[in-house]
């Protein structure tokens, strides 16, 4: 990874997105690669894809153990299904439905028990820094740290919903809207509004704290 | 449309939640400003990039997992899971997972519990079984003439089964116990 690098620039030197998006011709050729034995087109899918993952299990609220399991199921068997995957162009959404599903059945299982912990992301130190985190590390960056854990305070306290949709949205690269209909079973043409809304509530918020 | 899972629900509960939180009905204006929404969604991205990454163990296991990518081997469907397709029984609150997977003429029945797994293959013939937990580790099992085998160590995590029978191998759909 690149190191001291702008958000917006951080992934351009990835072979898997252009412009910031995910190509949807990149990902099929990726995966025909990791068929045909490429283990570094693999890893571009894993580079490329993992954040989407992660997204989706964070965004159902997960224990941390628990969140961890269904990332590693999601990905043996996305290794297991590659060969036989019938649209490999849309391999971001087999694996954001599949994190889903695999979500719903944790919920599902725990919930004559007790609630999960809300993760504590806050107080959580990664070892391996990010491109962001690193960003962070620079000297102009101590208000810019502040704002940015302004507006994710604000972002943690908006409904379950806005949460959720959110929290798969800021994937990075940004995922499309049909791997955002995976990952959340909402119809595409609905998540363009409610994005919108729940973006205005998140500002009304910040607007409120005088945050921004 | 995606035909690659179930997608069938696209506008199943998650759905009827958002507008039972009232979003569709708030009126903030459709003002031109789409510009300040991907501004606003650019520092989400950013916070999350530093508050709340993929954990770069994970990120790796997953890169290893490519080595899970087997054509030699077929693919059994879990076709069965207690879990999403058995009625509760009311009162019930640690009964057994019971899951099957079937491909071709092969099906394996598993029943997991807190004490280990138990499972049986048919039709009834023996088999090597290999519990695979990961990209690195696999404990192996011997199912006997009956096609019954039995593990006293209780799956913690995703596992998968590979079995060797009648000269072909089979592995079940990997799951989280």
């Amino acid at each position: 990874m690149t190191a001291g690098t702008v958000h917006s620039t951080a992934y351009d030197d990835l072979p898997y997105t252009r412009g910031g998006t995910v190509d949807r011709a990149e990902v099929g050729a990726l995966v025909q690669s990791a068929v045909d034995g490429d283990a570094a087109a693999w890893k571009a899918l894993v580079e490329g894809l993992s954040p989407l993952v992660w997204s989706v299990v964070r965004a159902h609220r997960l224990s941390d153990a628990d969140a961890h399991e269904v990332y590693q199921t999601v990905w043996f068997r996305f290794a297991q299904h590659l060969g036989r995957i019938r649209e490999p162009e849309k391999a971001g959404s087999w694996l954001a439905s599949t994190a889903r599903h695999e979500c719903l059945k944790v919920l599902k299982s725990l919930r004559r028990l007790m609630p999960t912990d809300d993760p504590q992301v806050l107080d959580r130190i990664s070892e391996d820094r990010t491109p962001e985190q690193s960003f962070l590390d620079s000297e102009e960056a101590a208000a810019e740290t502040e704002r940015i854990r302004r507006v994710w305070q604000e972002f943690e306290e908006l409904g379950d919903r806005c949460r959720q949709l959110l929290r798969v949205l800021m994937a990075s690269p940004p995922p499309s809207y049909q791997e955002v209909s995976g990952a959340l079973g909402i119809a595409v043409g609905s998540i363009g509004p409610l994005r919108q809304r729940c973006l205005r509530r998140l500002r009304a918020r910040l607007d409120a704290r005088g945050a921004l | 449309m995606n035909d690659m899972n179930d997608m069938s629900d696209l506008n199943d509960l998650n759905g009827g939640s958002f507008a039972d939180e009232g979003i569709g009905d708030e009126e903030f204006g459709d003002g031109p400003d789409a510009g300040f929404d991907d501004s606003l969604l650019d520092d989400l991205r950013l916070a999350a990039g530093i508050l709340d990454p993929v954990p770069a163990e994970l990120r790796q296991l997953a890169v290893e997992a490519y080595a899970l990518h087997d054509l030699d081997a077929r693919l059994a469907e879990l076709t069965f899971d207690s879990l999403v397709d058995a009625i509760p029984v009311r009162g019930a609150t640690d009964s057994p997972r019971m899951l099957t997977f079937h491909t071709g003429d092969v099906t394996v029945d598993v029943e997991v519990t807190a004490q280990g797994l138990m499972g049986q293959v048919l039709p009834p013939q023996p088999a090597g079984i290999e519990v695979l937990s990961g990209p690195r580790t696999g404990a192996s099992l011997t199912a006997d003439d009956m096609g019954r085998f039995t593990s006293d160590v209780a799956p913690a995590g995703p596992f998968a089964l590979r079995l060797r029978a009648g000269g072909e191998v089979v592995v079940t759909e990997w799951l989280r116990a």
